[in-house]
């Protein structure tokens, strides 16, 4: 089990830090718990994690401030928790480095799936990514800029192209809309949430079955956008 | 303005001897032809003129000139000062009397007429400065009427007044300059509490009359009145307000206990009995009860989140961070969440592809459809339908989200957005009695209003909200993609 993928648990509440021990020590993974944003960035740097969960609100600091000072020398994904309706703070954290975020109370399910995600993600960051993005039906080829239903070719636009090409270049993590229009407009045009908007339709009506019941690319209320392929 | 009035006095006597002059020279010419009775007579009509127009001093003053040029003039022996006949000396003396009589009654009758003038006109100006400060609930408001009616009044070169308390303000007329002496007079606003704070005035000269002191003294006391009426109003406003939250929080701890136990039951029921040696679970009984833990955990986290929104908007903090966001996919995200919710019931969209990009905080909004739809389907029957509609209506967006569910009846309409109002016993629904006050203040802090009515099958929930955000209008965006 030397090879088990080290996860670094930042939370000050004893309970989650012991529901997400037992069941992620159950899962095969090799756990460790720090209770605040200090001994989680020691912890870390005694023995540089796979993952980090990293509770928003911690006593001693921001997790704002966590995330920024982890992104200073690694690059390991990072999930963030945190409760409910703060999805200013939750951008922040995701626009400082972080990967990914659940809201409390999460199921334990979704838990392990962002885990997986991001433990898919750092793999491939060292590794050549993947050129070919498998979507249900649809296939996202980076290289040849191709996108097609089954055999079927899906004529994009310019931006559109760029936009799903950005989207499932990160598949499975969240993205901000700031990340979003700077990375595939401009980084002047981060405000203009409403290119997104439109822009999100267009391709949800040429590549989803139900536009309004998204299958591929989710919306992450007040956060952003994610683009999922199914395991 | 005081020489003027010394003029104007010293020229009232040069008048009245002007007169005198004149009259005795008219007489002088008839004297041959008149009874000396007469003369005397004649002679008191300038007389009472006189006092009666320029006042009791010139008034005397004439009488004694009148008395010596009557004698001297009219009395014979005429040219001196010597009287011979002792009727002559009895007309003498009784026009002396007469007009030293008449010149005071006119005069006293004069300064009787002044005086009501002017208590007239402090009257008036009482009356405009109660007038001002009638309905008046903003102490700065208060003072600035106050040191402008007492500028008015007293027409001093500087006002200040300044009040002390917990809201210490101090407002100058005129506002550039202020003399850089003490102030000649400075009079205390004062209420039976204790001393609200005073106004200094800067008057030189002429001195202050007592008459306008006390006129200034009792604007003050007005002020004092009206400042003591404001705080008194903000007082009971605040009485009122804790009142309210207090009220607000007794219904909630009631709420809170009875909703919150039930999931609470369950979930200890359901997790008691797994932990328990006692009985051996089948698989299929283990994972129904492992269901039931999970689904009330979402309900205590769902009633737990109701009461966080609606203290905040309770307490005013709820700041809609709002972006330009399509309303078909907001609706779209809702209904997709809630479809094992709404499983029984035909929930139909009509929003047409057309509507512009509206203004809302996607969350919130969100909140608002998810809680009338989650409405609709508790009340409504099973097999009916939901309909959920958006159209542009000026510059709003009128939505709708209409059931076949019972009607509400009229006086209950309003009624039904107050936290904790139910129609039906609480026992037989369950949620917190939030939902729909959360959904009003989640729209009026958006700008826009909620309201209920029946409509011919069932209930229709209407919202409208502004289109128009900080004065811009829906961006246009290229909808054709090939447009690029």
């Amino acid at each position: 089990m030397t090879n088990a993928p080290h996860i670094l648990v930042i939370d000050d509440e004893l309970q989650i830090q012991r529901a997400i021990r037992t069941i992620l020590t159950e899962k095969g993974f090799k756990v460790s718990t720090a209770s605040d944003g200090q001994q989680g960035l020691t912890l870390a740097a005694a023995n540089e994690p796979d993952v980090v969960i990293l509770d928003l609100g911690l006593p001693d600091m921001d997790g704002v401030e966590v995330c920024t000072r982890l992104r200073e020398w690694t690059q390991c994904p990072i999930i963030i928790l945190s409760v409910r309706d703060s999805e200013r703070d939750k951008v922040a954290a995701l626009d400082k480095g972080a990967d990914d975020y659940l809201t409390k109370p999460f199921g334990i399910e979704e838990l392990l799936a962002r885990v997986r995600v991001a433990i898919r993600h750092s793999a491939s960051r060292q590794g050549t990514p993947s050129k070919v993005v498998h979507a249900g039906p649809l296939t996202i080829d980076l290289a040849w800029h191709s996108v097609k239903r089954g055999e079927e070719e899906i004529k994009l636009t310019a931006t559109e192209y760029k936009l799903l090409a950005y989207l499932a270049a990160n598949h499975g993590r969240v993205l901000t809309h700031q990340s979003i229009l700077s990375n595939v407009w401009d980084p002047a045009d981060a405000d203009h949430t409403e290119y997104l908007r439109v822009y999100m339709r267009q391709l949800r009506k040429k590549l989803e079955a139900d536009p309004e019941r998204p299958q591929f690319i989710l919306t992450e209320p007040g956060i952003g956008y994610r683009f999922i392929v199914d395991e | 303005m005081r020489s003027a009035t010394l003029f104007s006095r010293s020229s009232q006597y040069f008048l009245a001897v002007g007169l005198i002059a004149l009259v005795t020279v008219i007489l002088f010419t008839l004297r041959e032809a008149l009874d000396t009775t007469l003369i005397a007579l004649l002679y008191l009509i300038p007389l009472g003129m006189i006092t009666a127009y320029w006042g009791l001093g010139p008034g005397i003053t004439s009488a004694l000139i009148t008395f010596l040029t009557f004698n001297y003039f009219f009395i014979q022996p005429y040219y001196n000062l010597a009287v011979h006949r002792p009727t002559d000396v009895v007309i003498l003396v009784i026009f002396l009397i007469v007009a030293i009589v008449i010149s005071q009654l006119v005069g006293r009758m004069q300064a009787s007429l002044a005086a009501a003038t002017a208590r007239e006109r402090e009257a008036t100006q009482l009356y405009e400065l109660s007038t001002a400060l009638a309905g008046l609930h903003d102490g700065h408001t208060i003072a600035v009427i106050l040191a402008k009616q007492v500028q008015d009044v007293s027409q001093g070169e500087a006002v200040e007044l300044n009040i002390t308390g917990t809201e210490p303000f101090v407002f100058r007329l005129p506002e550039s300059s202020q003399p850089d002496r003490p102030p000649e007079w400075i009079l205390p606003i004062q209420v039976a509490r204790g001393l609200l704070g005073e106004i200094r005035l800067w008057r030189a000269a002429p001195v202050l009359t007592s008459n306008e002191k006390r006129l200034l003294q009792t604007f003050a006391s007005q002020g004092a009145l009206a400042l003591e009426r404001a705080r008194l109003a903000q007082a009971e406003s605040r009485a009122r307000v804790l009142e309210e939250s207090d009220r607000l929080k007794s219904a909630i701890l009631s709420s809170v206990s009875h909703e919150l136990r039930t999931p609470l039951s369950t979930i200890k029921a359901a997790a008691s009995s797994l932990r328990s040696n006692e009985v051996s679970w089948d698989t299929a009984a283990r994972s129904e009860l492992v269901a039931q833990i999970d689904d009330e955990a979402d309900h205590l986290n769902m009633l737990v989140g109701n009461l966080l929104d609606m203290s905040r908007i309770e307490s005013g903090v709820l700041k809609p961070k709002r972006e330009w966001n399509i309303l078909a996919e907001i609706v779209g995200s809702v209904l997709a969440r809630m479809k094992h919710l709404a499983g029984e019931h035909h929930i139909e969209v009509d929003i047409p592809e057309s509507l512009p990009l509206v203004p809302v905080d996607y969350v919130q909004m969100e909140q608002v459809f998810t809680n009338l739809v989650s409405n609709s389907v508790k009340y409504a029957p099973e097999k009916t339908v939901i309909r959920v509609s958006a159209f542009v209506e000026g510059d709003s967006i009128h939505a709708t989200v209409s059931n076949q569910g019972p009607q509400v009846p009229q006086e209950h309409l309003e009624r039904i957005f107050d936290k904790f109002f139910r129609i039906t016993e609480a026992d037989r629904v369950t949620g917190t009695g939030l939902g729909l006050s959360i959904c009003k203040g989640i729209i009026e802090a958006h700008g826009g209003r909620l309201w209920a009515e029946n409509v011919p099958d069932g209930l229709a929930f209407n919202f409208t909200f502004p289109l128009i955000w900080e004065g811009v209008s829906p961006p246009k965006l290229p909808i054709d993609p090939e447009a690029e």
